[in-house]
């Protein structure tokens, strides 16, 4: 064989594989928000700030934006309180048992944050909810303890559900830290006030930072509890007046605009968020990561040790088996308000949800099979988009890199408009109502999983690998199946369940874009919640709870073995 | 082995994307205010009676689903084939803008029909629904005789009403009974702290778990939750609410004769047999109301009902919708 015939083909897959790439990142994620920046601020035929200015002075919007930054400020300042003290516990003290509580406190994170909401509403609503009413029935308290339906409601649940993006970060860096230097300070007679002050809280404070970013970012854009707390008592954040505008006023003109200029404002307090985050932690990522060869210096709880045990133990019992279990016990009542008895209690409700009530079978079928497709999907499309930005050295990858941040940074609800914009018949494609817009915005939303559990793979793979494959005259293509598929493929595991499994919970995205027979769980869950059958909602989704946490549990030792293997 | 597992993940995933797309035989979808157990028990009905049709529906408030069909048109395509709710005025709306479809059922002579005749075969009641006063009797000792009793002390904080741009039934009721009393009736209520809630089933779900202690109620959703063993129980005032629920088909429609046969099989004696026995009001004379629901006779409701003006209703409907919620949000 010549050597034109080797040259050629490698030219060729590089090149199908970069054109590829950009065409999917600008189909699915770029087309959608540039549209959505389009629409926000051209209007009647040119650019137009003051319309936009106009927008967003609107009492109803302005009060969205305040609100929207209200809660995700309380609730990050709560989170980071809540997540750096439990992280603290269990890496720096001597509580007992604290890797089992490590884990608990990871377990938050699979109970979607809506269904959280939904229990809280059971639990705290002002008259019926059953915490208040049994203070008021057995301690003749006239007003309710607390009412959920409020600011500090809402950034209460948010807070419960969300802390452990704080406490993974800040656990991390606990532990990478380099204990000697407490030790040199602790020897040269500080005390462990001041060590705390000037050693180990500059060293964390990135991590804290960063994880606290983290929850501004997912609060700003969050629709869920909002949703299930707020809007019923006029309480709006962004996301939620997106959907009420755009359910409610028939897609017209102004809702669209209203939407896409709220959308807008998401999108760049997004970037923001990221690109702060990325100046904080590239600042302080050298200074923690240092030899791992030491045990960390314990605090001593001494009396403290066994009562703080019990606060932790009762926090996750208050905070997620209390949930939890009034998510189940309503889901088996007759009618929603009946005292728990045993008659009043069945597993009727439950036998109806998964046999006979069309809706909700269908909603568990479509997640499922959304969930699947877009995880497959994304999966083969992260692993190769990864490897162009990661590996490949070609001309215009830049706009690649510059593509691939997009995923990151755009959050669900404007994915939601975007693919409206996109794909209902004006460009020629319409998917409005099918499960295929539901499906086209899943892929755009968890790219960014996909991105990052498949770069963080390739970046592992050593370039001389490859060089050394194709030194022995493999091809692209044959260097691409035989060294590096073989070697990514635990990210890639990662990344399809990183997709399939927030996707079986997802509400933001679908609950824009669903169809009579396109219901996922999540909006078939929020619906009936909305239409008054509670005790519906609730058997669904204790289902739902179910389903996912088999899923996490199968999950975590499938990945485990093949981690290992 | 790794590999295969991946291919047949992709195979199953392409697989099950295309399954849910797949076809039927004859289709239907319906888009109604109806909630799950009187438009589920319906559908079973109807799908019994005509085994080739598969029905779908939407069960929503009325102002999302005219939301939705009005996002539909502007995407080329409205979904529904058959539009099925309580808010009257959108019936008049959608006629005058020529997308419903002409459809003289057969049995149209046999109904109690309160609408006039010029808009005869584009729409038809199905259902005469009444609202009444759903108390929970865990709190309210002694059940309201009249409308005016709601401005009484236990019902301070705690009586709620659906949110009129949300529920058709509720618009017309807080249209009708401003008709009858005057806005004062609402600023009283107002004066009792009273709610505006969310969607018909909600306020009346809040009322059985004591959130409120009474609320503006459609018959046939409070009849289903007291059968469930919920503390509620529905008081008729004597100048009652009653709000036809019109059924009309689309004008482009593919399923035409589908929707043809469920618009026939709702105004039959099967169809409004299994209306009456979810507890609400049947257009036909000849289907009895079964007795533990208390409801009037529906000649008898007719009469004690009050006289609703269509075209007068459609007019101010944006002005009700607005100052009702101003006057219960402490706005005027």
């Amino acid at each position: 064989m010549s050597t034109q015939s080797k040259k050629k083909p490698f030219i060729g897959t590089a090149g199908i594989i970069l054109f590829l790439s950009i065409a999917i990142l600008v189909v699915f994620v770029a087309f959608p928000v540039i549209l959505i920046l389009f629409n926000a601020f051209w209007a009647k035929g040119e650019f137009n700030l003051v319309d936009v200015v106009n927008v967003l002075r609107e009492p109803d919007t302005y009060q969205a934006l305040l609100n929207s930054v209200f809660i995700a400020c309380g609730t990050t300042i709560g989170s980071t309180i809540v997540g750096t003290f439990f992280a603290w516990l269990v890496t720096r003290t001597d509580l007992p048992y604290k890797n089992f509580m490590k884990g608990l406190f990871l377990v938050p994170f699979m109970l979607p944050s809506f269904i959280g909401a939904l229990a809280w509403k059971m639990l705290l609503s002002p008259r019926a909810g059953y915490i208040n009413r049994f203070f008021m029935d057995y301690f003749g308290f006239e007003e309710p303890v607390f009412n959920i339906y409020s600011y500090y409601g809402i950034m209460a649940v948010e807070v419960m559900y969300l802390f452990p993006f704080v406490f993974i970060q800040v656990c991390g860096a606990l532990e990478r830290m380099d204990p000697t230097l407490e030790e040199s300070a602790r020897i040269s007679g500080a005390g462990l006030f001041t060590i705390t002050r000037r050693i180990t809280i500059p060293l964390v404070l990135p991590s804290i930072l960063s994880g606290s970013l983290l929850i501004m970012l997912y609060s700003m854009a969050h629709f869920g509890t909002v949703a299930v707390l707020g809007i019923e008592n006029g309480i709006f954040n962004i996301p939620t007046l997106i959907y009420e505008r755009i359910h409610q006023s028939a897609g017209s003109f102004a809702a669209i605009r209203t939407g896409t200029v709220l959308a807008t404002v998401l999108v760049v307090s997004a970037a923001f968020i990221i690109w702060l985050q990325g100046k904080i932690l590239s600042k302080g990522r050298y200074q923690i990561i240092a030899g791992k060869s030491f045990r960390p210096m314990e605090l001593k709880l001494r009396g403290l040790r066994y009562p703080l045990l019990i606060f932790c133990l009762a926090y996750i019992g208050f905070t997620i088996v209390l949930p939890t279990a009034v998510i189940f016990m309503v889901g088996g009542l007759k009618t929603y308000g009946l005292p728990f008895t045993m008659e009043n209690l069945s597993l009727d409700n439950y036998k109806f949800i998964l046999f006979d009530y069309k809706t909700t079978k269908d909603a568990i079928w479509n997640s499922v099979s959304l969930g699947l497709s877009a995880a497959v999907i994304t999966m083969f499309a992260g692993v190769m988009i990864s490897y162009v930005i990661v590996k490949m050295k070609v001309r215009g990858k830049g706009v690649l890199e510059f593509l691939g941040m997009l995923p990151f940074s755009v959050p669900g609800s404007v994915i939601a408009l975007g693919v409206i914009l996109a794909w209902s018949g004006k460009f020629g494609i319409n998917l409005y109502n099918s499960v295929w817009i539901i499906l086209v915005a899943y892929i755009a939303r968890y790219m960014a999983f996909s991105l990052k559990a498949n770069s963080a793979a390739l970046e592992q793979v050593h370039d001389s690998l490859i060089e050394a494959a194709r030194a022995c005259g493999a091809t692209m293509w044959q260097s691409l199946r035989d060294i590096v598929l073989p070697l990514v493929k635990p990210g890639m595991f990662a990344a399809f369940f990183l997709i399939f499994l927030p996707s079986l919970r997802e509400l933001t995205v679908s609950i824009m874009l669903y169809a009579p027979t396109t219901r996922t769980i999540g909006v078939a869950i929020y619906t009936l919640n909305e239409d008054g059958e509670t005790v519906m909602s609730a058997a669904l989704a204790g289902i739902a709870l179910v389903i996912i946490i088999t899923g996490q549990t199968v999950i975590s030792r499938l990945t485990g073995a093949s981690a290992k293997g | 082995m790794r590999s295969r597992f991946l291919s047949c993940l992709l195979a199953a995933g392409m697989l099950l994307g295309a399954a849910v797309s797949a076809d039927a035989a004859e289709k239907l979808i319906v888009y109604t205010s109806m909630k799950e157990s009187l438009i589920g028990k319906l559908r079973d009905g109807f799908v019994k009676k005509h085994p080739d049709i598969a029905m779908d529906y939407q069960s929503a408030g009325a102002g999302k689903l005219m939301a939705k069909i009005a996002a539909e048109r502007e995407s080329g395509k409205i979904l529904a084939d058959v539009v099925w709710t309580s808010e009257v005025p959108d019936f008049y709306n959608m006629k005058n803008e020529g997308i419903l479809a002409e459809y003289v059922s057969p049995l149209l002579s046999e109904i109690l029909n309160p609408f006039d005749d010029s808009v005869k075969g584009f729409f038809a009641p199905a259902r005469l629904g009444t609202l009444g006063i759903a108390i929970n009797t865990r709190f309210i000792k002694t059940p309201p005789t009249q409308w005016a009793d709601l401005s009484n002390k236990e019902y301070r904080g705690a009586f709620g009403i659906a949110n009129p741009s949300l529920s058709g039934t509720s618009y017309m009721s807080v249209a009708l009974l401003v008709k009858q009393f005057g806005w004062e009736f609402i600023e009283k209520l107002r004066d009792n702290k009273a709610k505006i809630g969310k969607g018909s089933g909600q306020v009346i779900d809040d009322t059985a778990s004591g959130d409120l202690v009474a609320s503006l109620a459609v018959d046939y959703i409070t009849n289903d939750k007291i059968s469930k063993g919920a503390t509620l129980s529905l008081v008729y005032p004597p100048e009652m609410l009653v709000v036809p629920s019109p059924v009309a088909i689309m004008k482009n429609s593919p399923n035409m004769s589908a929707a043809q046969k469920f618009v026939d099989f709702l105004l039959s004696r099967e169809g409004q047999t299994v209306i009456a026995s979810e507890g609400t009001l049947p257009v036909r004379g000849d289907v009895p109301v079964p007795d533990v629901f208390k409801l009037p006779k529906p000649a008898d409701a007719m009469k004690r009902a009050i006289k609703i003006d269509y075209l007068q209703i459609i007019k101010e409907k944006e002005n009700t919708v607005k100052k009702f919620s101003d006057i219960l949000q402490g706005k005027s």
